[in-house]
């Protein structure tokens, strides 16, 4: 009896240690709940998942020693949050925040250094005269008889297949559309496939995808393929010409929108430069309870080039709407792409 | 999953002689357990969230017909739900998961009550956990399948009249598959098709785990009542992302039945007791 009581508490012993000891191999850092310890965590978070730094040619090291230097026993709370802030925006990324219950931090510079070359009261006054349909996020319209306009403003917007059967069944008789996609900061991935299979009809590459596989800054995946397919049968698909708007506010899934409508055959983009946008964002958090999010994944073009610094219009079909001209009830870009249409007849 | 359900609860239950079953009794035996939890994922976080635990589980076991003295084979299934919070209290993480266990162990009686089994189990378990701020990030998967070694021991002893059983039963999986996203891979990229490097192979240097379950059983022959204390441990280490789970509970249970400590009868073997 002592010896199977023995034979127990050994082997009891035993498996606790093993549980301990092979647990104990992964351990994650630990960061200290204090202004260090938070700077540091945001240091190593996005040092190890940040997926842009060989492209902007960033040296986040040296980075994070001169803004860990600027705190200091005299620093408060809100100087702590204003010195991190300003460590993600040397990243000059739109899809990097630090985000708190008082503030959310945001670089801004990736559009508001540009010409905004949109005015939605222009368009929907002027244009649109105020009467259009508008179903799943989408206006649109018959500029005249042989010219459809479509805008969406966000992908963020579920996009219904049956709201955009009859949009495109509406506007089927057309011989160009024009999709205005201007002001339109990103959302979901998937609502581009729903849009991008009603103008294709085989699989159709529309970039590529990585991502980090571990915290080395050249850790990263084969690139992976992304395919759309055509819509299924019994949907309604444009035949004709189309013509996409864009301008510097056009980021993330717009951006990657965009990336993939200029490589389709007889589609020109038109208007300005694109913001950008091509790292998907991951989040995570500091040990104070902010939340950080940053560019993880990169997205490339169908010809594997990177889409973070914009996609530029179609040759020959860059065009800005001065801001007067808005004004004046003028919108530029939208006029070209009318033209466009017009004169190809 | 159905096919593995099935197969196992046919065989716990499978039907033979009307009078060779009833010499082999299913044990059944339901528990609640409440506890605390806390789960470091550092796919979604690097932080170790903590919070509180809900289990409902069940087992089910009876003597083996070929060998009914000697082994034992047993179902088991449960049902855990997790919610937890980070050390900040800024954010919400979730939890639900599920295991399902059947297996076979060889059981050895000592004279004056005690009794150990040693065996092994096949088991299925999968759930998730849920970060609810994170955006493209948001899940941690939790789907694994392999073999685990079983060990139990017991020891039964009476105060006045009513019997109570000491048991002490421990699962510790050995070799198995189980799944884990690239490092900074997106639920979107697995969706498009790239499923490479999910599938992991798991031994105790990357899939360590251990389920504990200390408890006494009160038998009162129609039923019998048992309160534990079960300590229970999943971690998962693939493409450089730690998981782990790790749970105290306090658990009261229910054997509908009995034991069958109370008054035995001849020729009967009772499935772990």
């Amino acid at each position: 009896m002592k010896r199977f009581i023995h034979h127990k508490l050994l082997l009891t012993m035993a498996v606790v240690i093993m549980a301990l000891s092979l647990s104990s191999c992964h351990d994650t850092p630990e960061y200290h709940n204090d202004y260090y310890g938070n700077f540091d965590a945001l240091a190593d978070i996005v040092g190890e998942r940040y997926c842009f730094f060989a492209e902007k040619n960033i040296d986040w090291k040296q980075l994070c020693e001169q803004y860990r230097a600027r705190i200091t026993p005299e620093t408060k709370y809100l100087e702590l949050f204003r010195i991190c802030s300003d460590l993600l925006d040397e990243l000059k990324d739109g899809h990097v925040n630090l985000i708190s219950y008082f503030n959310t931090s945001y670089y801004r510079e990736w559009w508001s250094d540009y010409p905004q070359d949109f005015n939605l009261r222009t368009l929907q006054q002027y244009y649109l005269g105020f009467d259009y349909y508008q179903t799943s996020g989408i206006s649109y319209k018959f500029i005249d008889e042989k010219i459809g306009y479509m805008y969406y403003p966000s992908f963020s917007s579920p996009i219904s297949a049956t709201s955009l059967d009859y949009i495109l069944a509406i506007l089927s008789k057309t011989e160009g559309l024009i999709i205005d996609i201007r002001n339109n900061g990103g959302g979901m991935l998937t609502n581009i496939e729903t849009l991008v299979g009603r103008f294709i009809d085989k699989k159709t590459l529309g970039g590529y995808i990585r991502h980090k596989t571990g915290p080395e800054p050249d850790a990263f995946s084969e690139p992976y393929p992304i395919e759309y397919k055509p819509a299924a049968d019994g949907h309604v698909k444009y035949k004709g010409k189309i013509i996409v708007l864009t301008n510097r506010s056009c980021f993330s899934a717009a951006n990657d929108f965009v990336a993939v409508m200029k490589s389709l055959p007889g589609v020109r983009i038109v208007g300005a430069k694109t913001g950008g946008g091509g790292g998907l964002p991951f989040s995570s958090e500091l040990p104070n309870g902010w939340a950080v999010r940053f560019s993880a994944c990169p997205i490339t073009d169908p010809d594997d080039k990177p889409t973070e610094f914009g996609i530029d219009p179609s040759p020959g079909c860059e065009v800005h709407s001065p801001d007067e001209e808005l004004a004046a009830g003028k919108d530029a870009i939208l006029d070209f792409a009318i033209r466009l249409l017009e004169s190809e007849g | 999953m159905k096919a593995f359900l099935g197969a196992a609860l046919l065989t716990v239950f499978s039907a033979d002689a009307g009078a060779q079953e009833e010499s082999r009794p299913v044990t059944q035996q339901y528990r609640l357990e409440i506890g605390g939890t806390d789960v470091v994922s550092t796919y979604l976080s690097p932080l170790k969230y903590d919070g509180s635990s809900f289990t409902a589980s069940g087992q089910w076991s009876k003597a083996f017909q070929k060998n009914p003295e000697h082994v034992v084979m047993q179902f088991d299934a449960s049902a855990t739900w997790r919610s937890m919070r980070n050390p900040a209290r800024t954010a919400s993480m979730i939890g639900l998961d599920a295991y399902f266990g059947w297996g076979m162990a060889y059981r050895h009686r000592f004279p004056g009550g005690f009794q150990v089994t040693a065996g092994g189990a096949l088991d299925l378990s999968g759930g998730c956990l849920y970060l609810l701020r994170n955006g493209n990030n948001p899940v941690t998967a939790l789907a694994s399948a392999g073999i685990d070694l079983t060990a139990s021991g017991s020891y039964k002893w009476r105060i006045g009249r009513l019997p109570i059983l000491i048991s002490d039963e421990l699962r510790l999986p050995t070799f198995n598959a189980f799944f884990c996203p690239g490092y900074g891979q997106t639920y979107y990229e697995i969706y498009l098709g790239n499923h490479k490097g999910l599938a992991h192979c798991g031994w105790w240097g990357n899939r360590f785990s251990i389920d504990n379950l200390l408890s006494v059983k009160l038998d009162f022959r129609r039923t019998a009542m048992e309160v534990g204390y079960r300590y229970s441990l999943q971690t998962y280490w693939a493409n450089n992302l730690n998981t782990r789970i790790s749970t105290h509970s306090f658990v009261i249970g229910i054997i509908p039945h009995g034991l069958g400590m109370k008054r035995r009868r001849p020729n009967t073997n009772y499935s772990l007791y």
